[in-house]
């Protein structure tokens, strides 16, 4: 079996590495990859280790047959990939933030006729605000999104929320949540028709490991 | 450095060698298609807006708009099948049915940020109008395949599905509403997960609802099409066609095409059976299609139609680099001033000759960078070949008998 997986680093990258030994995978050598990016194991699949938010991008482009990824990563980037399970794991909730006390959001609306809002997920904020049928200017930071709101960058903050402690730590409150995200197996188009066999066993391996 | 020229997002240019191979690429599935009776069609790049309008697809809402003269809204063409169908539904009306037509152009969108592929889209594909027989489907996939083979792809891979199935399936499982656009934005999304979600809400159980549940991800041989006839005898009329389809594929001597009920196409204007083809080393699939039989009637000529599209620049991402570069050639050292008919005589036998004046300083390179393999002088009265390869001189007594003959 040649195939590759694209696995994320940062928070999810522990419970992945569970996950695929849990479906059979060999996962040793990831474990002990170092600084490595790319890690091969004999007979076994090969493994691509990348930032969240680019496991979609190597997927999409066929460069990883399979992935793990946040729904949140999914939602933001809408790739054109197959989404065959939820893994369950890495559960957090992408909210609407604000600071604590009288929620800014009403008034802002009132006096401006929008809301400015300071973000990472520029599409899901977009989305959420404009389902909601509020005008919202949204304002891309790509880190320590907390800030924004605290120095008067921002009404307040589309992230996600997962122990609600950076929140609290910051003055701020989750006003509206948007969606809950978990991590999902995604598989590139071709991949997925090419090897059919293969992804099937591995997909049914995935729904067992976690029924 | 000089100042960059750039050129409109997602565009680009292409250059000798891959014109070549995607001439030949082109050249190869038209000759297949050409075998199955499909004569080659012309649609302007630039249609009123009106024609997209009529076909009422959302998903082409992703187009470059601009305005005649008289403020009429035009669009520069985001697909192929839609103009198509407005010519074969216009202009060879009175054709007897039914109509085979085909095409190797240029679709173009606006590009997605973020994403690989590109504005211009070639495409090379068929359609089959006034045919709704399960015939018409097979022959069709047939063509498909014949096509893929004849351009070389080493591993291709050819998916079916039916909207159709698809359709009844839901309406056993009473799903309308919002439940069903729910559905229906699962399969298109590509998004297993969200299918079960979405069935889940639904509350099928038993054997209707484990294949219900399982409908995207089913897939393999008829026995998928037996089992969902028998969860869903609403379904089974579509089952069966597609039986009969695949039995004609089979017929036909082409590999069994994977059954897939997670195909679907993206586009409204799909009715019945669709088609997807795959080939290692192309991210995407390298030929989409499927039944469109409401789309003519939008054009004032109702026929059933079925067509099948190649997506050229994926698929020469499939195929390997051209074995041999063709008519390789020479350059003539005088070949424009000094021996201007030795050059006549041997294009008149069919080779290449690039001609260069006599006193042309650097024809080896030259020949490097054109992919020609000789360099011919003359000099003492003889003729000298120089194979820019291997870097040899040899005399050649006659022009007409060397090498590159």
């Amino acid at each position: 079996m040649d195939v590759r997986v694209c696995v994320p680093l940062g928070a999810l990258f522990d419970e992945s590495l569970a996950a695929l030994e849990a479906v059979g995978l060999p996962v040793a050598p990831l474990r002990d990859a170092g600084r490595r990016l790319i890690v091969e194991v004999p007979g076994g699949p090969t493994y691509i280790t990348t930032r969240p938010s680019d496991v979609p991008t190597y997927v999409e482009s066929g460069a990883a047959d399979l992935g793990i990824v946040g729904r949140d990563v999914l939602l933001e980037r809408q790739p054109d990939v197959y989404e065959l399970a939820d893994l369950g794991f890495g559960g957090c909730r992408m909210s609407w933030c604000t600071r604590d006390g009288d929620d800014p959001t009403p008034v802002a609306l009132e006096r401006f006729g929008v809301v400015r809002v300071a973000t990472k997920y520029v599409n899901c904020a977009e989305r959420f605000f404009a389902a909601t049928g509020r005008a919202a200017e949204i304002v891309k930071v790509n880190g320590s999104v907390e800030l924004a709101p605290l120095v008067g960058l921002a009404d307040g903050i589309v992230d996600l929320v997962a122990t609600g402690r950076t929140l609290r730590e910051n003055g701020l409150v989750e006003r509206e949540p948007i969606f809950e995200s978990t991590a999902r197996l995604i598989a590139n188009r071709v991949s997925h028709k090419m090897r059919a066999d293969e992804m099937d066993r591995l997909v049914r391996a995935f729904g067992e490991a976690t029924a | 450095m000089t100042e960059p020229v750039p050129l409109p997002a997602g565009v680009r240019d292409v250059l000798p060698v891959e014109a070549a191979e995607l001439r030949a690429l082109g050249d190869a599935l038209a000759g297949a298609f050409r075998l199955f009776g499909y004569r080659e069609v012309e649609t302007p790049i630039i249609e009123l807006a009106d024609v997209l309008d009529r076909a009422d697809e959302d998903g082409l809402g992703r187009a470059y708009r601009l305005f005649d003269d008289d403020g009429r809204v035009m669009v520069l063409r985001p697909d192929l099948t839609i103009p198509i169908a407005r010519l074969v539904a216009t202009r060879m009306g009175d054709h007897p049915d039914p109509v085979r037509v085909s095409y190797n152009a240029m679709a173009v969108r606006p590009p997605a940020s973020g994403k690989i592929e590109g504005a211009e889209q070639r495409q090379a594909g068929i359609e089959l109008v006034g045919a709704a027989g399960p015939d018409a489907d097979a022959e069709v996939i047939s063509a498909l395949a014949a096509a893929l083979a004849a351009a070389g792809v080493p591993e291709a891979r050819i998916a079916v599905g039916s909207v159709a199935i698809v359709s009844a399936v839901l309406d056993g499982a009473g799903a309308d509403g919002p439940s069903r656009d729910a559905l229906w934005a699962a399969l298109r999304g590509r998004s297993v997960v969200d299918w079960r979600s979405a069935v889940a809400a639904l509350g099928a159980d038993g054997e209707a609802g484990a294949v219900l549940a399982e409908l995207p991800a089913l897939r393999g041989g008829t026995e998928v099409i037996d089992r969902i006839a028998g969860a869903f005898p609403g379904a089974a009329t579509e089952c069966a066609r597609l039986g009969a389809v695949l039995d004609l594929v089979a017929a036909g001597g082409a590999g069994a095409p994977m059954v897939d009920m997670g195909v679907v196409r993206d586009w409204s204007y799909y009715s019945g059976l669709v088609i997807e083809a795959y080939a290692a080393g192309a991210s995407a699939p390298v030929a989409v299609g499927g039944r469109y039989d409401g789309l003519g009637a939008r054009f004032g000529r109702p026929r059933a139609a079925v067509g099948v599209a190649v997506a050229l620049d994926l698929l020469h991402h499939a195929v390997g680099r051209a074995a041999e570069r063709g008519d390789a050639g020479i350059v003539l050292v005088g070949g424009s001033d000094e021996f201007i008919p030795a050059a006549r005589a041997l294009r008149a036998e069919g080779v290449t000759v690039v001609g260069v004046p006599a006193a042309y300083a650097d024809a080896d390179a030259l020949a490097l960078a054109d992919g020609r393999r000789f360099v011919v002088r003359r000099g003492d009265g003889m003729w000298t070949a120089r194979d820019v390869i291997s870097g040899t001189d040899a005399v050649v007594d006659d022009l007409g008998a060397g090498p590159w003959t």
